[in-house]
């Protein structure tokens, strides 16, 4: 496709590059410009009309390609034009008894198909609709006049093909306001005669090819046909014949300049005009970076420049749409475009798919893309976001409708050169437009003083305005949350865990080293964050919930082979042993409820494992990082990048700026709450809810919408770490399977329900049930949507061709499992954890499971046993019902922690909502706590964390309900909820 | 390309045996994701006309169910002023992947047939036709006489 735009010889080591920001068809217009001034044929000087002054510039590229030696003189050579196509009316022969219900199809080159609407009943049809099309000068238009039916196909009520080089020839390069009368011919099916069915009127504007060019290459393909009007400036406006049944004439409805065909006049007015485009643009530096394809150009409306002059404002107008998309907040600072180019910002950024003008739909190649039928990107949030019906309120000044490559209806807004589904709204108050030195468009709300890459609509506002409206109970929260174990001091470390076999457990992870002590003990250094333990990072945490090693007998010690495996000396008969001599894993010892000492005891000796880990590794002195609370994000991300990783386990000093206050803890703990409220906004599209209903945060697969977005996620990496490090809670939490990632736990289909549960639904179904005789066609390949396009995936080689049976839908299912849970998050995730594993080695979350890893990471709120009661709801039980009220007892009788467990248990998150219990959500809105008479009563309770319901059996007394209950919570990982 | 091969196998099956009630099958042309068909109602005081209606199919189908959408105006206790149709055979808990489009059809053209007031889209519909069945029968018929398409021929 770049090729198309026959780039000038001085821009040629930038062709055929990705296409880059939208800026660079400046730069090409620029560098057309001075590399072959005498290429340009015409020129808008009367500025009256945009599109020409367009066509006239890309028509200059295509010379600049002829005179630099190009050497192709095909019609591809010659790029792509806009032109304007107006079907007007039509008068069609009466047959029949019945109307007909007309409409045009019109086809440029076979392709790009344009309709106007339907006009019902009528041989005398009216549309006015304008289309506007790429061409190139020998390109086809197919006219074809439908009538559509509801029942049959539709019928051909005539059709015509014109070829576009024949009027161009007439007019000399120029269709301004030209008015064809084009006859209609139906083709008879029985004997191929054709006969003539009525006359199409139609506008072709805003188009001016220099002729000379196109001449000298029809003259290479001998194909040069001189017509007499070619030469004769008086054709226009005189209605003159150019083929049979195709009749032409200017209307004279435009301005003298736009009707003045003299070719001269207009080459030197073009010259003048582009000249001073290009002196506006600045000298062509960028030259180099020319990687403009040419359609991008055309998708330009005709209607931008109306009315404007050539000069000033033609700058920003011919600029093309950017291709960037959005960082969060930069600071826009209003800087020639020169100068961001030649300090090369511009090669340096990726080149992300997103952004608005893709000039190549997603799985479409690029040279299949032509006429202006890009993919649009949405700004929505939610890509699956159906095309509204059309209404027929009109569109704000410079907005477009268009149609993508499925069909759907998009919006364009030629003002900020983005895309969206939804229909525009206008701006809400307080909200302006901005556009950053790149030329991006960013909205501004003077109401929060924030800025954003995204164009608020109705709903964006409302979760906006429900995330920030949560903001006063942030630091509230904040200072009520707590981790039991937090200020006690570890109890004496004895957790020595075996030393296997170094080959039975494989190479150690990457950037970590075994080590000797001198007493032949061995330890672990990992030199990526510059952490030592003693534990091996391939074992750690896995026999974490065996016992906590009590003191020895008297008389015994521990010691290490030159292996470094632990042995006991009994002094007292003189001998050594591998078995440990304290008493054995206490597995059938019982605590207070019933349950091992081992799984009560186990969160508190788990942390207190992580604690003396995070001690032992930190670091003297303090940093200080200093914030404005206006601009927490960029001030904290600046400074966290900006320190290496290790660093960030110094005791932290944070300053909110003008505020006084030392930070012993409390300012540090309102950072973290703050910070994370910030960062994990769904505004920034870094991170989303889970679903619709739920606030537990997940990745966004659209995140790339922000070209730095893994910087972003490799910045957040550090701070999760560092709330971890550092004992700080954060505002809000993530879902269980991310939390399961970041334990690199392996993700089940179970883990899909918390997030899809349609989706975990279809999966099960198609688990459960023969799937031989249904007609699924399922095959190993699957689709889904991100903004809009549709990404394809092999779940195995040719499993394009691989259909799925009962023998291999086990398979099947496994795939698409791990399929579901990364889709299109995969680097994010890699990205964050890299981030993450700088600072604090993952290794050391492995003590923990997912729902410890939440507590430890947001903290427990008080439960307000009242409220939760209060907001309870009951299926085959009451609330008088015997274990039920057995159920709030324990409640009441247990501590906060199993409250909160308790909690997690049932809803996923151990998080009350702000509003309390009566706004617990499941994942299809509302959805208050329930507890379920399900069972027996030797069955263990289970919960649907979806549907925040807990399935109880109807235990036989109190205390085997507290024994049942209180296993279930403790002991997730074997039994699960379900 | 799931979607898609199943789409176009559903799609040929709908087209080749032809639903008395619903006709005009078609796909988008350029998105098989997109169908429209027209229902033709069998009772009153549906019957006079016939329904536009268009299937949106989500990329990930038959994992997830598709969406309805009436495109021509219909006066109905079950469809709301914007097309919207709520049908339990196509909603999150129901949803089946080996549900095939024709039985969506199947379960829509009996709604239209005989509306649902106890789950009313549009309450102030359902209370008339449960509270004057005569006017809510007239007041359908002349909407449908004002909005609706024709019936095809035969």
């Amino acid at each position: 496709m770049a090729d198309g735009n026959g780039l000038p010889a001085g821009a040629a080591s930038g062709a055929g590059g990705i296409i880059e920001g939208g800026q660079t068809l400046n730069c090409g217009v620029a560098t057309a410009t001075v590399g072959n001034p005498a290429g340009v044929s015409v020129g808008a000087a009367s500025g009256s009309n945009s599109s020409a002054s367009n066509s006239s510039l890309s028509s200059s590229s295509g010379g600049g390609n002829g005179s630099g030696g190009g050497g192709g003189g095909s019609a591809a050579n010659q790029g792509y034009h806009q032109l304007s196509v107006t079907i007007e009316e039509a008068s069609l022969r009466n047959n029949g008894f019945l109307k007909p219900n007309p409409y045009v199809e019109l086809l440029i080159d076979s392709k790009s198909k344009r309709k106007t609407d339907q006009v019902k009943n009528s041989y005398l049809p009216k549309w006015n609709e304008e289309f506007t099309v790429l061409i190139t000068p020998h390109s086809t238009l197919h006219f074809k006049v439908l009538d559509h039916s509801s029942f049959r196909k539709d019928a051909m009520l005539g059709e015509r093909i014109i070829n576009l080089a024949h009027i161009l020839q007439h007019y000399n390069g120029r269709c301004e306001f030209l008015e064809l009368t084009i006859d209609l011919f139906v083709t008879s099916k029985s004997d191929n005669r054709q006969t003539k069915s009525g006359e199409l009127v139609a506008i072709l504007n805003g188009l001016k090819l220099d002729m000379s060019k196109l001449q000298v290459q029809q003259n290479g393909n001998a194909v040069q046909a001189v017509n007499p009007a070619l030469t004769d400036p008086a054709a226009a406006g005189r209605s003159c014949m150019i083929y049979g049944g195709v009749r032409a004439r200017m209307r004279l409805r435009s301005s003298n300049s736009n009707s003045n065909p003299e070719t001269l006049a207009n080459r030197s007015l073009g010259a003048n005009g582009v000249d001073t485009r290009a002196a506006i643009l600045g000298p062509p530096v960028w030259e180099q970076q020319q990687q403009q394809p040419p359609p991008q150009q055309q998708q330009q409306p005709l209607r931008m420049v109306n009315g404007s002059g050539v000069g000033a404002a033609a700058v920003p107008q011919t600029a093309p749409y950017p291709q960037q998309p959005p960082a969060p907040v930069v600071a826009p600072q209003p800087r020639p475009m020169t100068q961001v180019y030649a300090n090369g910002v511009m090669p340096e950024n990726p080149p992300p798919p997103a952004g608005v003008y893709m000039p190549a739909g997603p799985g479409v190649p690029m040279d299949q893309q032509q006429a202006g039928i890009g993919l649009p990107v949405s700004q929505s949030t939610d890509p699956q976001l159906q095309p509204q019906p059309a209404d027929d309120e009109p569109l704000p000044a410079g907005w477009e409708i268009r149609l993508d490559q499925y069909g759907r209806r998009y919006y364009v807004d030629h003002n900020t050169r983005s895309t969206y589904w939804e229909k525009p709204t206008p701006l809400p108050p307080g909200w302006e437009i901005r556009k950053d030195g790149r030329g991006r468009v960013y909205y501004v709300d003077h109401n929060t003083r924030k800025t954003t890459w995204q164009r608020p609509n109705s709903e964006r506002l409302m979760h906006f305005q429900h995330w920030q409206g949560q903001r006063a109970h942030v630091v509230s929260q904040g200072n009520q949350r707590y981790l039991y174990s937090q200020q006690q001091q570890p109890t004496a470390v004895t957790a020595q865990v075996t030393q296997d076999d170094e080959d039975a457990l494989g190479v150690l992870p990457d950037g970590w080293e075994k080590k000797v002590q001198s007493d032949n003990r061995v330890y672990f250094v990992n030199h990526k964050n510059r952490t030592t333990q003693w534990e091996d990072p391939r074992t750690q945490g896995q026999e974490v919930s065996l016992i906590n090693e009590g003191p020895l007998p008297p008389g015994w010690e521990i010691r290490y082979t030159a292996a470094g495996e632990r042995f006991f000396v009994d002094h007292n008969t003189r001998r050594t042993t591998f078995e440990d001599p304290r008493p054995g894993a206490p597995k059938g010892a019982k605590g207070v409820y019933g349950v091992p000492r081992a799984y009560e005891r186990s969160f508190r000796w788990k942390l207190s494992q992580f604690r003396y880990l995070c001690q032992s590794n930190a670091l003297p002195s303090h940093i200080k990082i200093t914030v404005t609370r206006q601009t927490l994000f960029e001030d904290s991300y600046h400074q966290i990048m900006r320190l290496p990783a290790y660093e960030l386990r110094r005791r932290l000093y944070i300053i909110f700026r003008g505020e006084e206050g030392l930070d012993y803890g409390g300012v540090s703990r309102e950072w973290f709450f703050l910070l994370s409220h910030e960062v994990l906004n769904p505004m920034y599209c870094l991170f989303e809810y889970a679903n619709k209903n739920n606030y537990s945060l997940q990745i966004n697969p659209a995140s790339y919408v922000n070209p730095d977005h893994l910087q972003y996620f490799k910045f957040i990496g550090r701070f999760i770490a560092m709330a971890l490090y550092h004992g700080r809670f954060i505002y809000s939490g993530f879902t269980m399977p991310f939390y399961k990632r970041m334990l690199n736990k392996k993700l089940t289909i179970k883990d899909i329900e918390t997030i899809d549960p349609e989706f975990y639904n279809s999966l099960i179904w198609v688990k459960d049930n023969n799937i031989d005789e249904c007609g699924l066609e399922l095959w190993f390949s699957v689709d889904f949507e991100v903004l809009g396009q549709i990404i394809h995936h092999e779940l195995k080689e040719n499993g394009e061709k691989e259909r799925v049976n009962e023998e291999n839908k086990e398979e099947y299912i496994t795939l698409m499992t791990e399929w579901r849970m990364t889709r299109g998050i995969e680097q994010q995730t890699k990205t964050f954890l890299e981030g993450f594993n700088e600072v604090v080695p993952l290794e050391w979350l492995k003590y923990f499971d997912e729902r410890e890893l939440e507590l430890i990471l947001c903290g427990m709120q008080d439960v307000d046993v009242e409220d939760w009661q209060r907001n309870t709801i009951y299926r085959h039980y009451n609330r008088n019902s015997k274990q039920v009220v057995w159920f709030w007892q324990f409640v009441r009788e247990t501590d906060n922690e199993k409250r909160a467990r308790l909690l997690q248990f049932v809803t996923g998150t151990c998080r009350v909502p702000v509003g309390g219990f009566a706004e617990l959500m499941g994942s299809n809105g509302p959805q208050r706590f329930c507890i379920e008479k399900v069972g027996k009563e030797t069955w263990l309770p289970r919960s649907h964390t979806c549907f925040n319901r807990l399935d109880l059996p109807p235990y036989k007394s109190y205390d085997q309900l507290v024994e049942k209950l209180t296993f279930a919570i403790e002991e997730t990982e074997g039994f699960c909820q379900e | 390309m799931t979607a898609p091969r199943r789409l176009r196998k559903e799609l040929c099956d709908l087209q080749d045996n032809t639903l008395k009630s619903f006709r005009d099958i078609k796909a988008d042309d350029e998105n098989l994701l997109r169908w429209t068909g027209l229902i033709v109602p069998d009772n009153p005081p549906y019957n006079k006309g016939a329904f536009r209606i268009e299937i949106n199919f989500p990329a990930e189908y038959p994992f997830k169910p598709p969406k309805i959408n009436f495109k021509t105006r219909i006066y109905h206790p079950n469809i709301d002023e914007k097309g919207q149709v709520c049908l339990p055979i196509i909603s999150t808990e129901n949803w089946k992947p080996a549900t095939r489009t024709e039985q969506v059809v199947q379960a829509l053209i009996a709604l239209i047939n005989d509306p649902e007031p106890e789950h009313p889209l549009r309450a102030e519909l359902a209370e008339e036709f449960l509270k004057d069945r005569k006017k809510f029968v007239k007041n359908a018929e002349d909407y449908t006489k004002k909005h609706s398409e024709k019936r095809p021929a035969d």
